[in-house]
């Protein structure tokens, strides 16, 4: 199989290139063309290909000329679209970093481009592959747990800005924690209460955090109401010390009116004190929910777990603008 | 310190917890209760000279101080007959079901010259005191936001908690513990939003589930998350904190490291009612000791009357939201604005 990895400018591009260049029978080919919104001193293009020891494309039509099965796409938020339609105009599935893009005009067009030419959209959210999360799931969807009242979630991390300066570039990132974070959480919740739409939206955002060092929110906390009657809180903050040993973490706590349920979907490691460098140190263990999700995507589900959907990642989308909305005008909003 | 002579009202949960801490300063208590519960806890504590009374002005006739511990529709009078007789008052939380109560609470209580202390017994709690203590001395820096959890079974055992009418339900009643740390910790609050789901309703029985979520801003900026459930009868007392700010983060979970846990006794227990903090002495005694410090002229008690008419409103603006699903926009008072 041959897939193509387009841009290196989201973190998780060099990731993606070596999980899948270590797949059998995967061969990997990526161009990174558009590199002139990179900070100083940021590695990019062939040079990083190189480091990454995979095959380089100088342009996104020579990749498509080698004939990919399938490409993954990590431009810049604001950058989707072009990429994504790209690759419906060739008939390529595509993989799209998260979010899908920034407004609901790109995410509703790049949807529309891919169900027009017959190929699969996919929303890269890596963490509806935790265990954790299916056992959440599990637990929801057999009613177990019975119906869920109220849901509370934190996805923090640390200030994205270390490799990549354009996560807390809003004219690039189309905004700061709120955008990067809001998504993942929202994400499990659309899986796990099948599609039932979010209705309202509150959020309240600041930059107390890393004042005078980036324009976005760096902080922010937002309620979204489904219309199944569930209601849910999520902390998005890069709220994460950058020395902490951890870069940051997803929890998210259930409470339905048969159970109450919680996961950690990082939480599965061993605890460390180094004397040498005085500090602590974490040995994770748990499974590579990226390479689940590249797996499932390259090769299907098999009946487990499926990659969001284009339409999915539309309506988590849609919750993040209106949460911008809602933080923007101080009031709950509706969710268009 | 001078003898205590303290009138304990209400013989529920909250004076069985309050009474072992007087006896252990060595106050002189008696208790007045209106089901016939002050009696028996009189008799299980009769060796340490505690007495039942059924009436109110026996109490305050034998009394220096009054500890109100009964439902919270009944503070704002019991506090302003105790007043009215000059007594000093330490009332359990919230202090009353309406900020202007509450804040009429605290006016009767400085015009009298006597002292109003809101039992905002986390504040006592090791970790929370711990925690606070170093936020104070900038550990994380400026609090950027701010998380809370607070869970543990239904409060089936009294039929008032149920019932927002007599306790404001579970953003007054338990909620307002959070709420009033977050404000300590962050400062006042300008807009509140919340949201509840669940039996909000009086009746409640075991197996039923409440759920309140706010998100407050303060005048500062951050932001804080509160949650607060009544959960089902085996959900165990549990709170949780994670405070973030530029230098760092402070996060706790009290059932993460207990101390001392029971791994094993045959059967599931129920969720317990009231926490304790087994491997510290009790965060009650802290409470009541910093309190009879003060009655006795020391140094004022780290809760104020005015913190505990700002939790109240605090508490009373998010059921405002909580009704209608609109932020609601909260005038700093005079006095924090000074």
């Amino acid at each position: 199989m041959k897939v193509g990895v387009l841009s290196f400018a989201h973190v998780h591009a060099g990731g993606f290139a070596r999980l899948l260049g270590g797949m059998e029978g995967v061969e990997v080919l990526a161009a990174d063309p558009d590199t002139d919104l990179a900070a100083p001193g940021e590695v990019r293009g062939r040079e990083f290909a190189d480091r990454l020891g995979v095959a380089y494309a100088d342009s996104y039509e020579e990749l498509f000329a080698w004939g990919p099965d399938k490409v993954v796409v990590c431009s810049e938020n604001v950058r989707h679209r072009p990429p994504v339609v790209l690759a419906a105009a060739h008939g390529v599935d595509v993989l799209c970093e998260k979010p899908l893009a920034t407004t609901e005009e790109d995410g509703a067009a790049m949807v529309e481009a891919c169900r027009a030419a017959g190929v699969r959209l996919a929303v890269a959210h890596p963490v509806r592959f935790s265990p954790a999360y299916t056992a959440v799931r599990a637990a929801v969807r057999s009613g177990t747990a019975g119906g869920v009242l109220a849901v509370s979630g934190a996805n923090n991390g640390y200030l994205p800005t270390a490799r990549r300066r354009w996560f807390a570039d809003p004219q690039l990132a189309g905004g700061g924690a709120l955008m990067d974070h809001t998504v993942h959480i929202a994400d499990l919740l659309d899986d796990l209460f099948e599609a039932s739409p979010a209705t309202t939206v509150y959020a309240q955002v600041n930059n107390v955090l890393h004042p005078g060092e980036v324009d976005a929110d760096t902080a922010g906390l937002v309620t979204v109401e489904y219309a199944n009657g569930a209601v849910a809180t999520i902390d998005c903050s890069w709220s994460q010390p950058q020395h902490h040993p951890a870069w940051g973490g997803l929890q998210m706590q259930v409470i339905g009116d048969r159970a109450t349920l919680e996961m950690d979907a990082f939480d599965q490691k061993v605890h460390g004190f180094s004397e040498s460098s005085r500090a602590p140190f974490e040995l994770p263990y748990g499974v590579n929910l990226d390479a689940l999700m590249l797996h499932s995507f390259l090769y299907g589900s098999g009946g487990g777990t499926s990659v969001t959907d284009g339409e999915s990642g539309l309506r988590s989308l849609r919750i993040v603008t209106a949460a911008y909305r809602s933080a923007r005008e101080g009031r709950s909003v509706p969710v268009r | 310190m001078t003898h205590l002579d303290v009138g304990l009202i209400g013989a529920g949960g909250i004076a069985r917890a309050h009474l072992p801490a007087w006896i252990e300063l060595g106050a002189r208590v008696t208790i007045l209760s209106t089901d016939g519960n002050a009696e028996k806890l009189a008799a299980k504590y009769a060796e340490s000279g505690v007495t039942a009374t059924h009436s109110l002005a026996a109490l305050l006739d034998r009394s220096t101080v009054v500890d109100i511990c009964t439902p919270t529709f009944t503070h704002r009078e019991l506090a302003l007959d105790a007043i009215a007789a000059g007594k000093h008052v330490i009332c359990e939380k919230p202090l009353a079901l309406t900020a202007s109560e509450a804040a009429e609470m605290a006016d009767a209580a400085d015009a009298a010259g006597v002292l109003l202390f809101p039992a905002h017994v986390v504040r006592y709690f090791p970790a929370y005191a711990a925690m606070a203590g170093s936020v104070g001395k900038g550990a994380v820096g400026t609090p950027a936001v701010l998380r809370f959890t607070r869970s543990g079974a239904y409060p089936v055992w009294a039929p008032w908690f149920s019932d927002p009418a007599l306790s404001g339900g579970i953003l007054m009643d338990q909620m307002i513990h959070d709420l009033d740390f977050a404000r300590m910790l962050a400062g006042e609050v300008v807009r509140v939003h919340a949201r509840l789901r669940g039996r909000q309703e009086p009746g409640a029985k075991p197996g039923d589930v409440a759920v309140g979520t706010a998100v407050l801003t303060h005048a500062s900026g951050a932001v804080s998350h509160v949650l607060g459930v009544w959960g089902l009868p085996d959900l165990q007392f549990r709170t949780t904190f994670r405070v973030a700010g530029p230098g760092g983060i402070l996060e706790h979970d009290s059932t993460a490291l207990p101390g001392f846990r029971i791994l094993a006794q045959g059967t599931r227990p129920p969720g317990e009612g009231i926490p304790g903090s087994p491997m510290t002495e009790s965060p009650y005694l802290t409470e009541l000791r910093e309190f009879a410090g003060a009655v006795d002229g020391g140094p004022a008690p780290r809760v104020t009357a005015r913190d505990g008419v700002e939790a109240v409103r605090i508490a009373a603006a998010a059921a405002a939201s909580a009704r209608t699903g609109e932020p609601v926009e909260l005038k700093i008072s005079e006095e924090a604005a000074r």
